[in-house]
């Protein structure tokens, strides 16, 4: 029997296809989480009022910050979830390697980001018929532009806490210790910061992705985080074992 | 051409060798028969030659290439052994499909066909299958995915009789019909025995032997008779089993060095010579103890 050749983008593709039919539960995983978050969100994020004579007026935001941080939180735990074993046994029943293993999952993972940030910032629009239907109100509609870069922001943000999940998962792949180490890392700073009362690492790390006023910036700043931690991800699991 | 050329390959899993200083060569189109106690060595060895395990030491080539993180190992090489991790958000239609996708020599109506042999639901799930219902599709997508390397391991476990016969020669018919090189490995030697080219036995991550299985039936013969003179005749040849049978009268396999004029001396001394099954000699050469699981029993 002949060999038969395969190149690299192939196989990517093909596996690309079987992840998203065999990874399908993800995705009702976040319909879940953002009904979740949208039930949340139903008190308002903020409401302010005031009353001139006999004229009492009454101001209620609604936002979809909740359903995007939701979705974020969301797409960092798929990511995880995906460098498990299980998944990982289910990449090597058919043809692959751990770099088209890596890449697909990455093309996955992006693809995830793309339908959570759009249904994400969609969710507003579910806002408007609740308020419309239950408050008895007329929304205030935004600008079509605004929603577009509210997608597109979302996107990128799902996608770099895909890729910080990625890199945490596989370094869990690695040795258990991680398990306990980088929770307590985190955690540790965050309260330490706290208790300083400076800001501190995680403040600064947050600040630096999530005040950026200049459009491009942000898109690089994102885009060379993400590409880091996924090429260190993609590093440390190329020695990995599977069961298949 | 070899399909497969190991050289001193060592795999040590958290202080014990589960492979030691193996090596062989398997040879293109040949069906080879893997056989070995529980915790040989042999799904360790098959795990490493489809590229999922990597070695510890020594050389590993398949198709020339070596196994771990290479895509053409991986496409040319199909392993289905019985604890396998298949999506489980698919049901066996869906696995068939996907399969498909993957490998270019798949054949749809054959895997079609023995599905529906089998009599196997297309909406169940892999996970809600038996045992020998997992197996039988394991089989399903060895013989269809048509690679030129196809390893089983354990592939009859949980198969009822009926079912191990038909796989027996569904894989012989896919066989003859389209040739390639298949590694079986196996507890039932004396059901798969007369499918088999070569056998490769080994033992505690050591190769014992690896042989035709035409070879291997000459290899060794059995000889029975009054112990004195059975001790006489062994003195001097590599005995590979003993039993004592009743108080005086004793069994022994021993390489089967003898002329034909020695046979002849042997029967007139009182000795019966048989031949010794492959099943049986295999379990012989990779016991611990000459005397077998009696020793145990021996405190004497």
């Amino acid at each position: 029997m002949s060999l038969t050749k395969v190149s690299l983008i192939e196989v990517v593709k093909k596996q690309y296809v079987y992840k998203l039919k065999a990874y399908s539960q993800v995705f009702i995983s976040l319909i879940f989480l953002q009904l979740l978050a949208v039930l949340f969100s139903m008190n308002g994020v903020g409401s302010m009022g005031s009353t001139v004579g006999s004229v009492e007026v009454q101001a209620s935001y609604f936002s979809s910050d909740f359903v995007a941080a939701f979705t974020m939180l969301w797409g960092f735990i798929t990511a995880i979830l995906i460098t498990t074993k299980a998944y990982r046994n289910d990449d090597f029943v058919f043809v692959a390697n751990r770099v088209s293993s890596n890449l697909s999952n990455a093309v996955f993972l992006l693809t995830t980001s793309v339908v959570g940030g759009i249904t994400a910032m969609l969710s507003s629009y579910l806002f408007k018929v609740i308020i419309y239907y239950f408050f008895k109100s007329t929304p205030i509609l935004d600008a079509p532009i605004e929603l577009l870069l509210g997608i597109f922001s979302t996107i990128l943000y799902v996608f770099l806490f895909c890729a910080l999940g990625y890199l945490v998962g596989t370094l869990v792949q690695i040795s258990k210790v991680f398990t306990v180490l980088l929770p307590a890392a985190f955690f540790g700073a965050l309260i330490l910061e706290g208790l300083s009362g400076k800001a501190g690492t995680v403040a600064s790390v947050f600040e630096f992705f999530f005040t950026e006023s200049s459009l491009v910036l942000f898109i690089v700043k994102i885009i060379v985080a993400a590409g880091l931690l996924f090429s260190g991800a993609f590093v440390l699991s190329n020695r990995l074992e599977v069961r298949g | 051409m070899s399909v497969i050329e190991c050289n001193g390959l060592t795999k040590v899993y958290g202080g014990t060798k589960a492979l030691n200083n193996l090596s062989f060569k398997i040879e293109e189109n040949k069906i080879t028969g893997l056989i070995g106690r529980n915790g040989a060595g042999k799904t360790t060895l098959l795990k490493i030659i489809a590229g999922l395990l990597k070695e510890t030491a020594g050389e590993l080539k398949v198709f020339s290439e070596k196994p771990f993180n290479s895509l053409q190992v991986s496409a040319n090489v199909i392993f289905l052994h019985d604890q396998m991790n298949l999506p489980t958000a698919l049901n066996l239609k869906e696995l068939l499909e996907t399969a498909a996708s993957f490998y270019p020599n798949w054949d749809r109506e054959l895997a079609d066909r023995l599905f529906d042999y089998f009599s196997l639901n297309p909406l169940q799930y892999y996970n809600g299958l038996s045992k020998g219902m997992k197996s039988t599709f394991n089989m399903i997508l060895g013989l269809s995915a048509r690679v030129p390397l196809t390893m089983l391991d354990e592939p009859t476990t949980g198969m009822d009789a009926a079912v191990r016969k038909d796989f027996y020669r569904a894989l012989l018919k896919e066989y003859i019909a389209y040739p390639r090189t298949i590694i079986i490995s196996s507890h039932h030697l004396n059901e798969i025995e007369d499918l088999l080219e070569d056998i490769l036995l080994v033992n505690e991550g050591k190769e014992i032997l690896h042989m035709p299985v035409a070879d291997l039936k000459e290899w060794a013969i059995g000889i029975q008779g009054k112990t004195t003179v059975i001790n006489e005749w062994t003195q001097n040849t590599e005995v590979i089993y003993t039993k004592s049978i009743g108080i005086d009268q004793s069994y022994v396999v021993v390489r089967n060095h003898f002329s034909e004029t020695e046979r002849q001396r042997a029967r007139n001394a009182g000795i019966d010579i048989t031949p010794v099954t492959s099943s049986d000699l295999c379990v012989y050469l990779t016991s611990k103890t000459k005397g077998g699981i009696d020793d145990v029993f021996n405190k004497g």
